[in-house]
């Protein structure tokens, strides 16, 4: 969708707390909602980046800094709508640590993982100021 | 000895899944296979967890989750050092999100949050009017007994998706005769839009003169033929037909503006 010939940016800053992850998991809603996604593939948009949002939340609080914010900026161009999560806490191990036990799930290894299931491009990096960029691009049609 | 976990069935959870895999690699022994399937429950359900607010029961997500475990661990080789659940996941939300594509659930809004966008809707009406103001989201998310999240979300898909079918049937499988959305809109109300009319006629007819007043008056108040008006008001039937048609125009002219 693009607006008056430009891709729309639409950008949201929380604080890095749980009960904030579905006002992104909401904002994401809408603006997936104005591409020619289906149904599913808003749901898809949705969950991905509330797994984003809801590791960088974990991030937060393991460093015991719930005072930082995290920004969701999307932007939705003719095909496809790219979405950046940025924390302000460090980049996590590349491998996400080994488990046996299914009782002992760890849900950012594996929420980094169904990420990368439900959109087309995945890519984590850090930032140059110390934190986590998640990349995510998801393409219409 | 392996620590006792939680909601530990029965003896065999303890045994090493590791070592279970390469056995069932071997031989192939659905029992054996049985048993990876019932360790692995907590992944599926994990996993299923996460698709649960597209209006499908957990447990078919779990179901078909489960389907994909099972294909998981046919094709697992332990000897390639991938773990398991890395391995897994990919075949699980595979099948899960196989599961809402086949029910054709791509193309329209699922029907729970069709009726929450309808009870929404119908609350902020019935709400409105009991409160004498718009009510809150806290307020008509609870008037339906959702989330407030879920409440935002039935009502913003409702404005963004409005290509779904007025004939979409509303009712549960089962129910004799299926409600279409169609049916769950209301009409103009036809009443009070008369009404509003009335008022408007009623300053258009302070504009005739008396004897073009007491035309219309008769002729559409009392129902009274051009010949007992023209009786009436002692002129001639033609005489009527003309004030009458003049006075009709006038007030067209009126109402129309």
């Amino acid at each position: 969708m693009l607006v008056e010939g430009r891709p729309a940016v639409v950008e949201l800053r929380i604080p890095s707390r749980p009960e904030f992850v579905s006002v992104a998991r909401l904002a994401i809603l809408g603006v997936a909602s104005r591409a020619k996604f289906t149904y599913d593939q808003v749901e898809d948009v949705r969950l991905a980046v509330g797994e984003a949002c809801t590791t960088a939340v974990e991030r937060a609080v393991k460093a015991n800094k719930t005072d930082t914010n995290i920004t969701i900026r999307s932007e939705l161009s003719d095909n496809k709508l790219t979405i950046e999560v940025r924390d302000e806490v460090g980049y996590p191990p590349k491998t996400p640590k080994a488990v046996e036990s299914p009782e002992e799930l760890d849900e950012q290894g594996l929420g980094a993982l169904l990420m990368e299931l439900l959109v087309d491009e995945f890519k984590t990096e850090p930032t140059p100021e110390g934190g986590t960029l998640v990349r995510m691009v998801k393409y219409t049609g | 000895m392996g620590t006792r976990r939680k909601g530990g069935v029965s003896e065999w959870i303890e045994e090493d899944a590791e070592s279970l895999f390469s056995k069932y690699a071997r031989t192939k022994d659905p029992r054996v296979r049985n048993r990876l399937v019932m360790m692995h429950q907590n992944l599926v359900r994990f996993l299923a967890g996460k698709f649960m607010n597209r209006g499908e029961p957990i447990e078919d997500l779990v179901q078909v989750g489960t389907i994909g475990l099972i294909n998981a661990i046919d094709r697992f080789d332990p000897g390639r050092g991938t773990k398991f659940s890395t391995y897994a996941t990919p075949t699980i939300v595979g099948e899960i999100r196989r599961h809402f594509r086949d029910k054709a659930w791509s193309l329209k809004v699922p029907r729970r949050l069709q009726e929450l966008n309808l009870a929404a809707n119908k609350a902020v009406d019935s709400l409105s009017q009991k409160l004498g103001r718009v009510p809150t989201v806290q307020e008509i998310a609870q008037a339906v007994y959702a989330s407030e999240e879920e409440t935002l979300e039935a009502i913003e898909l409702g404005n963004a998706y409005d290509t779904v079918s007025l004939d979409s049937k509303l009712a549960y499988e089962g129910e004799a005769a299926p409600l279409s959305l169609a049916e769950f809109i209301g009409d103009t109300d036809g009443s009070l839009e008369n009404l509003e009319k009335y008022g408007d006629l009623n300053q258009a007819m302070d504009c005739l003169d008396q004897r073009e007043r007491s035309i219309i008056y008769l002729r559409f108040f009392k129902d009274m033929s051009q010949t007992e008006v023209a009786k009436r008001l002692n002129i001639s039937q033609m005489h009527v037909s003309r004030l009458q048609q003049k006075a009709l125009k006038r007030l067209k002219e009126l109402l129309s503006d």
